[in-house]
């Protein structure tokens, strides 16, 4: 392996043993697991399809858990690295920081798409035992929220850079929960008979990341198949904002003092 | 024999506070050299701005001002990676991972070849005594083992120059005797040192180059021996009826026993002729008083002089 890929290879691969022996990972699926058979018992008292309640709660219960431990994962796991010098003793050894960036983000997506990975198969194991939905939609909605929580990563990678553990979830917090409502927030600014009020929306819509273009999970199950075009505007959309939020992130991170 | 890091006229500013920010000097147009193949002690009380000096020569922050050359050659983001091994004060790594897969991973970012990875870390674990904890946790290690395996990370790519941000704290005294031997064996194998510490009885064992900063300026710079080599003193113990001199200074000790101390070789062989031919005055040992380093970082911080 080349001078250049080797160091980020090697950072991933630190980053996701160390992030795999953090016990807020099994808490996580601990606590899917209750949210899980909570939804099926629930499910099969009440009215309507069971295994379509069990997979609009498990898929809805994954994306919420997903995100907040990619936030709460890849802040504490840069944070502490900073704190505990590590950082130091990982930059003085690679070449640009760049490096440091992409093998952090590599080593995070692995181990946290990994376990949101997980998660799903067990939603599945789940549903299967208690019905038959549409499958492959099913399935597109689980790689749709592995994609989400990538893009997680990367936003909770540039607020870890703020100098408070408790500042960097919370606006990496913000910024998940405004990213969900991009589209309502351009649409109230559109319904606006204010003019500055408009353009105001229209900013916040193109800035912040859209997490609704990459959410499957409202038709999973329910319809056979999402559309090709359908899924390769949410491969593009994912990437291209992960591509633009890691640069962004590079750019901090290579003006920062660490002081 | 050029040296292999010039500092020249380096400064640095640092913001502090949250909301109305103030600007603060850590370092004011510091200058120093370091020989090729020295080592070099960086000392100087809390606050002196060694590690901030630590931090810009790893790339980790830039200065206001000022130039560093290493090997003749302008850096302005820090020494180069391949060159250097760097262990900041007190460093605490991943915490899950063993010092086995730390060492691994951090020799991989170095470019050892992964073939090789099992010999080297077998050895530098021997060497300073982790084998037994190599594949533990590193939150099941102590403070000192972790200060260990923080030095062999620092030195396992032999890189030609190395920085040790406080590596002796933390350490038994075993543990220190060790730290010093594998410096010592990194010096004969051609490495140039550069370590701060506070424990100074190990600096002036170690090292034969000395840097006192103080408040953000450089105090001292030059070599160990130098700066140990001012006017030297004699103490005569003495039992029975003490010498009282003008330029001598009497101290008490027991059982009918004194000291002198005594600055001067004249009187030195004046006083002693006259305890011996004195019978109420025998004379017990002389000895050339030692100063060391401590003496002399205490005189330079105090009086800007090590006299």
């Amino acid at each position: 392996m080349n001078n250049t890929l080797s160091p980020i290879f090697a950072i991933a691969r630190m980053t996701f043993s160390e992030v795999l022996r953090n016990k807020v990972m099994y808490s996580v699926l601990l606590f899917l697991m209750i949210i899980l058979l909570t939804a099926t018992s629930l499910a099969s008292v009440t009215m309507g399809r069971t295994e379509m309640m069990v997979l609009d709660i498990g898929l809805g219960s994954i994306s919420m858990l997903s995100s907040l431990m990619a936030i709460v994962l890849t802040i504490q796991s840069i944070q502490q690295e900073k704190e505990g010098r590590m950082l130091y003793v990982l930059l003085t050894r690679i070449s640009s920081r760049w490096q440091y960036i992409l093998g952090k983000f590599i080593g995070l997506a692995t181990i946290i798409g990994g376990l949101t990975t997980l998660m799903c198969l067990l939603l599945m194991l789940l549903v299967y035992l208690v019905g038959t939905p549409f499958w492959p939609s099913v399935i597109q909605a689980c790689i749709a929220t592995v994609l989400e929580t990538w893009l997680i990563i990367a936003i909770a990678m540039i607020f870890a850079q703020a100098s408070s553990l408790f500042l960097a979830i919370l606006l990496s917090l913000s910024i998940d929960v405004a990213g969900r409502f991009t589209f309502t927030i351009q649409q109230f600014g559109q319904q606006s008979d204010s003019p500055s009020l408009h353009w105001i929306t229209e900013v916040i819509y193109y800035l912040l990341p859209n997490l609704e273009a990459v959410n499957l999970r409202n038709s999973a199950g329910y319809i056979e198949t999402y559309n090709q075009e359908t899924m390769m505007n949410v491969f593009l959309y994912s990437f291209g904002e992960i591509g633009f939020l890691l640069i962004i992130c590079m750019l901090v991170f290579e003006r920062r003092d660490l002081h | 024999m050029s040296p292999i890091l010039e500092v020249r006229d380096l400064s640095l500013t640092v913001p502090t506070g949250h909301v109305l920010q103030k600007q603060k000097r850590i370092l004011d147009r510091i200058s120093f050299d370091i020989p090729r193949g020295a080592s070099t002690a960086y000392l100087g009380p809390n606050g002196a701005g060694k590690t901030s000096t630590f931090r810009i020569l790893c790339g980790l922050c830039k200065a206001n001002q000022g130039n560093i050359l290493y090997n003749g050659k302008s850096i302005q983001h820090g020494l180069p990676a391949k060159s250097i091994g760097f262990m900041p004060e007190q460093p605490y790594f991943y915490k899950n991972l063993t010092p086995s897969e730390l060492l691994s991973g951090l020799a991989q970012i170095s470019g050892i070849r992964k073939k090789d990875l099992p010999l080297i870390i077998n050895n530098w674990a021997e060497k300073l005594l982790f084998s037994d904890i190599l594949h533990q946790p590193l939150h099941a290690c102590s403070k000192g083992q972790v200060q260990r395996v923080g030095l062999a990370q620092a030195m396992l790519h032999e890189p030609e120059f190395i920085l040790l941000d406080e590596p002796l704290s933390g350490l038994d005294p075993l543990g220190r005797e060790l730290v010093r031997n594998v410096l010592f064996e990194a010096k004969n194998n051609g490495a140039t040192l550069l370590f701060s510490s506070h424990i100074l009885p190990d600096a002036e064992a170690i090292c034969e180059q000395v840097i006192i900063l103080n408040k953000g300026h450089t105090s001292y710079q030059g070599s160990m021996s130098k700066l140990l080599d001012f006017e030297q003193k004699w103490v005569i113990s003495l039992q029975g009826e003490p010498i009282r001199r003008k330029h001598t200074q009497l101290k008490p000790l027991t059982d009918n026993c004194y000291q002198l101390i005594i600055e001067n070789q004249k009187e030195r062989d004046e006083i002693i002729q006259l305890i011996l031919s004195s019978t109420e005055t025998k004379l017990l040992a002389v000895e050339k008083q030692r100063h060391t380093l401590e003496d002399a970082f205490i005189n330079i911080l105090n009086h800007g002089s090590a006299q």
